[in-house]
């Protein structure tokens, strides 16, 4: 069609019907996008955390805690100075963080080292930790290396090769390539 | 006969972040955003690793939001008679969608059936008594 004339164009389409779309097919579509959870204004609107948590206080996420403790150490059979470091890695790898007390050991930026606090909620990039000071900190973790310590165990976490999505990673597997260092 | 290892860790995760979900709700009544990111991220994972989950636990977990069903503080439960037989609903207060169930007491869920046991599973080669799909009760057909 685009390399006829347009003399030759306008013929062919006086003499053939041409069928104009029904307006009815986008209907459809929508109708079917709608039975389960809309993606884009769910999330921005309700899911988020909003701002009453900052009068919530450290205290209330303390219980909190004492469950994430109790399901490591049933992760790990509790032995701790006698299993090899590399199954309690690999352990931790697929494990969730949520309710773990972090801290900041070093960081490209000054001004984040030093942090602790319990993690509430872990996304691609980032951590929101909420401080004993009731302060929610949203901590970026690219470029930092985080410290979890329990039972006298204590473990790094290189944020930079953790920028996945918490669900995905209990999915992936982790392979040891490339030199760590910030 | 015992669960793959990887599942297992999968399924502690899941069971330890329904926990923490209840564990935050009793704390704090008024934030279900918590609550109901934690049972996001179940669902989430369940969903990548592909995990079949007990109704009794799917039933407290909207499936359109995704927050955490308590009757009274993030649902309501009511029953109602419609074409003849009584149904609970139960409605999320967060979105509004709807669950019914048939209150049937003879009704048995797959789980609760004592065929879906792994132990009562037959083994196969040792017994022949096996119920409905085993070929050996396909009688052949005639030949036309």
């Amino acid at each position: 069609m685009p390399r006829l004339k347009d003399e030759a164009i306008q013929d062919k389409l006086t003499r053939k019907a041409v069928v104009l779309e029904h307006c009815l097919r986008r209907r459809k579509k929508e109708k079917r996008k709608k039975t389960k959870g809309f993606s884009a204004k769910q999330r921005r609107e309700m899911r988020l955390f909003e701002v009453k948590p900052e009068q919530q206080k450290y205290e209330l996420f303390l219980p909190l805690h004492e469950l994430w403790k109790q399901y490591i150490r049933d992760l790990c059979n509790g032995l701790r100075p006698d299993t090899q470091p590399q199954m309690i890695q690999t352990k931790l790898l697929k494990a969730d963080l949520h309710g773990a007390i972090v801290t900041v050991t070093k960081s490209k930026c000054p001004s984040y080292v030093g942090i602790t606090g319990i993690i509430l909620q872990e996304m691609k990039h980032i951590f929101k930790i909420i401080t004993k000071e009731d302060k929610l900190k949203v901590i970026p973790k690219l470029n930092n290396v985080f410290s979890l310590e329990l039972d006298g165990f204590i473990s790094h976490i290189y944020g930079s090769k953790f920028q996945l999505r918490a669900s995905e990673r209990s999915a992936k597997k982790f392979k040891a390539k490339g030199t760590i260092d910030l | 006969m015992s669960a793959q290892v990887k599942d297992k860790e999968a399924f502690q995760r899941l069971s330890f972040l329904y926990q923490a979900a209840h564990c935050v709700l009793a704390q704090n009544p008024e934030n279900q955003e918590l609550a109901r990111f934690y049972c996001h991220m179940q669902r989430s994972i369940s969903r990548r690793l592909v995990l079949r989950q007990d109704p009794s636990v799917k039933r407290t977990i909207c499936k359109f939001c995704s927050s955490l069903l308590v009757p009274g503080i993030s649902s309501t439960v009511r029953q109602r008679r419609c074409s003849g037989r009584r149904w609970s609903v139960i409605r999320c207060l967060c979105c509004g969608q709807t669950k019914r169930f048939p209150s049937n007491p003879a009704y048995k869920l797959w789980a609760e059936q004592p065929e879906a046991l792994l132990e009562n599973q037959p083994q196969t080669g040792e017994r022949r008594q096996v119920p409905r799909r085993s070929p050996q009760h396909i009688r052949p057909k005639p030949p036309l």
